[in-house]
């Protein structure tokens, strides 16, 4: 059934993260921002309404000065404790309510390839199927111990698009070859996390009784969406786009270097690249 | 090279459906061929190699190639006309030797169309079919490895940036002291009780897994008297360490390596650390993309552990020694990928069991491991890592495997685990208890056996394949018999698998020996031996005899007793590696499991601190590490000063001083049997002085490479290949007058039949004849009682011994009565010795770099070069042309060439002892050991008595194995020529005659050769002096041998050393010495080197033809 997503769950209360979405970065329109404001842009430009941060305690006030512009749209949850990224989404269940959300993550910045964003294509494609939808995206395997990898069949005559059957958290590559190929992609290549999922409300339900089953143990996503997988129609779709991991080394580099090639000042960028690399070349 | 596609052919629909495996009873393979006529038979063989080519099935291909070896080798030679010549391509003969073998087909078949198919031409066929067959099978299964899923990454993975390995995060926290946590793998062994044929063969089991089956136990073991307690035998540690070194030590072989470089993580054969190193790649710690990547291994360390860091990774067997049958190796290998896949992620769980996917990853990793390391086992070996007992099957590939489409099977088989209810813990209790498992101290190459079962398998043998059914019958009998907790009944169906299929399929399963034991045991335990079982490829090490429970203890203490005086009694006639055991076992229900320990408890085991623990202390104590102090105080505390099963301290003392080592022997230390067995020291200085000024050594042993070597003229070689009647006549009568003698020249080792092992080859019992095995002495007896029988005249048996084999011979003729012999039986003591030296790296070099010489598949090549360095430095750090004394002393001296053995006879009187005691002698047949088929045939004889050359010496046809010379025109004159000494290699293929050394000689003309006749022969300065004069003329041969040293539980190193040589042969070069050549058929000549050839020879009916021309004593 078709289905129009109006809220987003964005978490950033990962103990590595809580500055991160903060930092200054120049986005495609030579504006400077926030990276979360890039998020939020790119959120309510592809039509959501309204947006649950999830956030450690302490980090409200930080987060509030910086979207003071966006106040009215957003809604500012607290993780009490690091439970883990699945307590985190947990954190907002009653913001969702019994809709489907669209979950992001804040370290996280996306460059579509296409005029659509890359928020925009997961969404017109929930508007179509009407489940759960992850966006992931070929990954070579010396990085998927950062990924949650998913395993599927291609949907006959849906170009990019799978069938999840299983969900794997931090594979190794011994593990993804044996569980995850997927036909079609290059030799070596995964289908991890995008960090862009649409949920359905199931998800909350499965996450609390796991949260029920062992309280002391931290929570993960992974688990509640391998459950989804074998419960209810769960896709993968490869965006026509890329993510800039702002907590990778170099992250934000690569991800300022990325909006800057995306954007309006392209050829300004291209240029400061090419006077870098030049003078680089001389001093060797 | 041309593409010998033939597109024109048709192949007989019988024979296409037998290559295709289809089961065709009515019409074997081995039918169709001894049915068929010789242009038949030529016509199938072009039909098949056309065929092949086309073949769009990678097993029927395979199927055709060892068709066409059979052809070659067993169908169309007793076709050829017994003295048709034929020469062999060396281009051909070179491509085999360089793995090429479809080159090599390809020069060989060309060359036949042009010369014609001949004897000598199929022989090379044959071979060169047997090569790519197998080269074709172990590509197959080596291809399979790197595709199966889970394995593909460490292939792709060649540089560190993609590097995708982490260490798990609870190895790398570190305890407040800074100790690191250990975490520790332990693994059963596997115990196949079915022995279902060797069906766990991968190439068996990848083209039929439907037989394809084994039942499989993982046990604990303990050696019996000295442990207390059954544990798993093998176990592994890892642990973080501070350098960015990959530290790998295995306890048990003594050895231990700070890897600092990827390219010595590839260096297998370097040292002792082979198996830690191909586990470290198997486990993708270091991935075998990486090879030859030339990335430093500080880099992969440092995104694997931290900057700074490296990994320490401890292999032990718990002193079990090699050879048990039990896969020691592969499940230690298999233990070492699992600890190092658990530190990795790569398996789910830090500590405890094993997921049965994770199992099957680790199996497929240890096979990769093997393939690595050069070696090779069974689908079966890694069993150890499973829990119990299991039933292990090949698995029908299905759509999506990477085996399909290829193999009807999958590489990896499935393993289905019984519980308890399936087969009740009495049951299990009860196998515990009547099963005595024991390892027999015998040491083996099992290679060969695998090759021949594989062999006649592809071939579907008739007799064979019938064998394999019952096999397959028998293991169900066992699962069932478990199944309804009936040991007794294992028991007989474990016997009469070893007395029925499996010594049909492969009779060489059996020995001597193994025979001997169950016929003793089951006389000592009468009622309460209950059976036997064999395990593993042979028998002879790892065995088991079922007793009755109640008798278990005295039975034990018997079986010990009865192995223990049957080995003695033979273990100069069979390679022992150790002195028998008998173990204690029970059954492992937890398969490979593993700890985590931290703080006081994060320790190796005990025996890797009295290994390392001297090392340590002999540090300067201000550079020891803290971290090591630590370790040390930990160590002291836990196990050196408490009073556990083991006191520790005296064995560490032990291992701090050490006792000074000395070999002895039974005849005495070094120097002693020196002394006693007339060393020269003065020559041998001056051939250590010779060898060291590069004045002899192997490059010297050539004659001028401007010497012509020619194959014979018409003329130059007299043939008997039919009866003659007047030679029959004279040789007849001088059997009748006993004017002939044999001297059969049994001083050697036979370093290529036991592969260095120091066994008197003369006292091998080699094969069954008459339904008992038979040694070599034996064998040549048996044909002088024939003789004896046909003549009327009891013929003089001579064998020339040396330091080595005269005791043993001497004993055995002794207690065996000689074998009934009517006549007389002599041996000539040999008076001659040499020291072996240490070899110079320069002959080594050329040995090994210059010389041709088959390569192997890549990684054992690989493996070979490796081991090549590390012998060229260990020659050169020992010191090169140093006396060789590293050994126990029989291993350390050597006999000095077959012509001292001639020259003996009169310096230790033999033969005027035998011309006082039969004056009438005229003559000697003088022949080498392992020539079977050489008798006092009276045609031969004849003719020598009657053309009345001092030296008649007898010559075959060539074939591709007849190596090491043969009869030449060199520079003119016509003589026999040692392979070493022609100064090409492809000299010898221009050579139609191979020298069976076998020779008959005058006794008058013989010793006016040494300056002597009969009334001189008492005269030991004139012997002396003619001796010396005469071995001045004879050319000295450096040679390299193999020698086994062996150590610790059962291990062996094979040492190359140098001896010198002085050959019979030469005595054909002497100028002014009537020699006459006697062209013979085959069956007399052919000589057995190498055990491996003992299937060919069976099948291919000369053992039956040895049989016909022996007379078998009562004993």
């Amino acid at each position: 059934m078709p289905t129009r997503i109006r809220k987003a769950l964005i978490t950033a209360a990962g103990p590595q993260q809580r500055r991160l979405p903060l930092q200054s970065l120049t986005d495609r329109d030579g504006a400077t921002k926030p990276a979360l404001a890039i998020i939020l842009d790119e959120m309510f430009a592809a039509g959501i309404e309204s947006v649950g941060l999830v956030l450690a305690p302490g980090d409200r006030p930080a987060y509030e000065s910086v979207l003071a512009p966006f106040a009215d749209r957003l809604v500012f949850l607290e993780q009490s404790s690091p439970n883990g990224y699945g307590h985190a989404v947990l954190c907002g269940r009653e913001f969702v309510g019994t809709e489907s959300f669209l979950l992001q993550v804040s370290d996280h910045l996306y460059v579509s390839r296409v005029e659509k964003s890359c928020t925009q294509q997961l969404l017109d494609l929930s508007a179509t199927e009407g489940c759960a939808i992850s966006a992931v995206q070929a990954t070579h395997e010396s990085q998927l111990r950062f990924y949650g990898t998913v395993s599927g069949t291609l949907m006959p005559g849906h170009a990019g698009i799978y069938q999840v059957d299983r969900v794997i958290e931090k594979p190794t590559p011994t593990v993804a070859e044996q569980q995850c190929v997927v036909p079609g992609l290059r030799s070596g290549h995964y289908l991890c996390f995008f960090g862009m999922h649409v949920l359905t409300r199931k998800v909350f339900a499965l996450l609390a009784d796991a949260a029920a089953a062992v309280p002391a143990e931290k929570l993960g996503l992974t688990p509640a969406l391998n459950q989804l997988a074998a419960r209810e129609k769960y896709l993968a779709v490869e965006i026509a786009g890329r993510r800039a991991d702002l907590e990778a080394p170099f992250g934000l580099l690569r991800a300022q270097i990325s909006l800057g090639l995306h954007g309006a000042a392209r050829e300004e960028v291209l240029a400061l690249l090419t006077e870098e690399l030049a003078l680089d070349s001389s001093r060797r | 090279m041309q593409k010998r596609l033939r597109l024109n052919f048709t192949v007989d629909p019988q024979l296409l459906a037998l290559v295709q495996g289809a089961d065709n009873g009515a019409v074997a393979f081995e039918h169709l061929c001894r049915t068929a006529d010789r242009a038949r038979l030529e016509r199938i063989a072009a039909d098949l190699e056309a065929w092949r080519q086309t073949a769009d099935n990678f097993y029927h291909g395979v199927r055709a190639v060892f068709f066409l070896e059979a052809i070659h080798r067993y169908f169309l030679p007793p076709h050829y006309p017994v003295d048709a010549p034929g020469t062999i391509p060396f281009a051909g003969h070179e491509r085999c030797l360089e793995r090429r073998f479809e080159e090599a087909i390809a020069i060989f078949l060309t060359h036949q169309q042009t010369h014609g198919a001949s004897d000598a031409l199929g022989s090379a066929l044959a071979a060169a079919y047997h090569g790519l067959a197998f080269k074709t099978l172990a590509q197959q299964v080596q291809k399979t490895v790197r595709h199966v899923r889970g394995n593909q990454w460490m292939f792709r993975m060649g540089h560190p940036l993609d590097y995708p390995l982490r260490l798990h995060g609870e190895l790398l926290v570190r305890g407040p002291d800074g100790t690191a946590p250990v975490l520790r793998e332990e693994t059963a062994v596997r115990l196949d009780l079915s022995h279902a044929a060797w069906s766990d063969i991968f190439f068996l089991g990848m083209d039929y897994p439907e037989g394809a089956k084994v039942l499989n136990l993982s046990i604990d073991l303990a050696v019996h008297g000295r442990d207390a307690t059954p544990r798993p035998p093998v176990c592994a540690y890892l642990r973080v360490i501070d350098e960015p070194v990959l530290r790998l030590t295995s306890v048990d072989l003594g050895a231990t390596a700070d890897i600092t470089s990827i390219e010595e993580v590839f260096d297998f054969a370097k040292d002792y650390l082979g198996l830690l190193k191909a586990a470290v790649i198997a486990a993708g710690i270091v991935p075998p993309g990486l090879e030859g990547s030339g990335h430093p291994l500080d880099g992969i360390l440092a995104r694997l552990c931290g900057p700074g860091r490296g990994l320490e990774i401890a292999s032990q067997v718990r002193d079990i020694p090699k050879g048990s049958r039990l896969a020691v190796s592969t499940n230690l290998l298999g233990c070492l990928i699992a600890v190092a896949m658990r530190a990795t992620g790569q398996v789910g769980q830090l500590a405890g069991g094993l997921s049965e996917e994770e199992r099957r990853t680790i199996a497929s990793r240890a096979i990769l491991g093997e393939w690595l390391g050069g070696s090779g086992g069974g689908w079966q070996d890694s069993g150890g890592i499973w829990p119990g007992i299991k039933l292990i099957e090949g698995e029908l590939a299905t759509p999506g495997d990477t085996e399909y489409g290829t193999s009807r099977g999958r590489l990896l088989p499935r393993h289905r685990v019984f519980d308890p209810k399936a087969i009740a813990p009495a049951t299990r209790r009860a196998l515990q208890d009547s099963l005595i498992l024991v390892h027999g101290g015998m040491s083996q190459n099992v290679g060969p056996i695998l090759e021949m079962v594989t062999e006649k398998y592809l071939l579907k043998l008739e007799r064979e394949w019938a064998a394999r059914q019952e096999a397959q019958e028998i293991l169900r009998g066992i699962v069932g018999a478990l199944q309804a907790g009936d040991v007794r009944r294992v028991a007989e169906l474990t016997t009469r698998n070893f007395f029925g299929p499996l010594q049909t399929i492969i009779p060489w399963a059996t020995n001597a020996y193994t025979e001997r034991l169950i016929r003793e045991i089951e006389a000592a335990l009468g009622s309460r031996y209950h059976g036997f079982i064999m395990l593993g490829g042979m028998s002879g090490g790892g065995m088991g005899f079922f007793v009755d429970p109640a008798a278990k203890p005295e039975a034990r203490r018997q079986i010990l007793d009865i192995m223990r005086r049957t080995k003695a009694g033979l273990e100069h006639a069979l390679p022992f590696a150790m002195d028998p055991v008998v173990y204690d076992f029970e059954l492992n229900e937890n398969g490979s499991t593993a700890t985590f320990e931290g703080g006081e408890a994060a320790l190796f085991s005990p025996e890797y601190y009295l290994f390392m623990l001297p090392r340590w202390v002999r540090q300067d104590p201000r550079a020891l590490p803290s971290a090591r102090r630590a370790e040390m105080d930990r160590f002291s505390a836990r196990h050196l000063f408490t009073h556990g099963e083991r006191p520790l301290v005296a064995p560490l003392m032990h291992r701090i001083l050490p006792p000074p080592a000395e070999h002895t022997a039974a005849g005495g230390s070094l120097r002693e049997m020196l002394a006693a067995n007339g060393f020269d020291p003065i020559q041998h200085e001056r051939i250590r002085a010779d060898l060291r000024a590069g004045r002899i050594g192997l490059a010297q042993n050539r004659v001028a490479v401007t010497t012509q070597v020619e194959d014979v003229r018409a003329g130059d070689v007299v043939a008997l290949y039919s009866p003659e009647h007047d030679a029959e006549e004279a040789g007849a009568a001088a059997l009748r007058e006993g004017r002939v003698a044999v001297v059969t020249l049994a001083a050697g080792a036979g370093s290529r039949w036991t592969q260095g092992a120091g066994t008197v080859k003369a006292l091998h019992p080699f094969a069954k004849f008459g339904g008992q095995h038979r040694s070599f002495v034996e064998t040549h007896l048996a044909k002088s009682r024939a003789t004896t029988l046909a003549f009327g005249a009891p013929v003089t048996h001579v064998f020339t011994t040396s330091h080595l084999t005269h005791g043993p011979m001497e004993h055995a003729l002794a207690s065996a009565r000689n074998f009934d012999y009517p006549g007389r039986v002599v041996l000539s003591r040999g008076r001659s010795i040499g020291l072996r030296l240490v070899p110079m790296a320069r002959d080594l070099r050329y040995a090994w770099e210059e010389m041709p010489q088959q390569q192997l598949d890549p990684q054992r090549e690989k493996m070979r070069q490796s081991m090549h360095k590390a012998l060229i430095d260990w020659a050169v750090a020992t010191g090169e042309a140093s006396d060789y004394t590293d050994n126990t002393p029989l291993q350390c001296l050597h006999p000095v060439g077959h012509w001292y053995e001639i020259a003996n006879l009169l310096l230790n009187g033999t033969l005027r002892e035998l011309l006082a005691a039969q004056p009438q002698l005229e003559h000697l047949l003088l022949h080498n050991i392992d020539t079977l088929g050489a008798n006092l045939d009276p045609a031969v004889l004849g003719r020598h008595v009657l053309d009345g050359a001092t030296l008649s010496v007898e010559v075959i046809r060539r074939r591709l194995e007849d190596r090491g010379g043969g009869l030449a025109r060199v520079g003119g004159q016509l003589r026999l020529i040692e392979g070493l000494a022609l100064a090409r290699e492809e000299d010898e293929f221009k050579l139609t005659f191979y020298n069976s050394a076998t020779y008959w000689i005058r006794i008058d003309a013989l010793l006016a050769l040494f300056g002597l006749d009969r009334g001189t022969l008492d005269d030991a300065e004139r012997i002396a002096a003619g001796v010396r004069a005469l071995a001045a003329k004879m050319p000295t041969y450096i040679t390299l041998k193999e020698v086994r040293r062996r150590w610790g539980n059962g291990q062996e190193d094979i040492m190359p050393v140098a001896q010198f040589e002085k050959l019979w042969g030469d005595m054909t070069a002497l100028p002014d010495v009537p020699v006459r050549y006697l062209a013979v058929p085959r069956s007399r000549g052919q000589q057995l080197k190498d055990q491996a050839q003992l299937d060919g020879w069976l099948r291919d009916g000369s053992a039956a033809g040895i049989e016909k021309i022996c007379a078998w004593g009562a004993g």
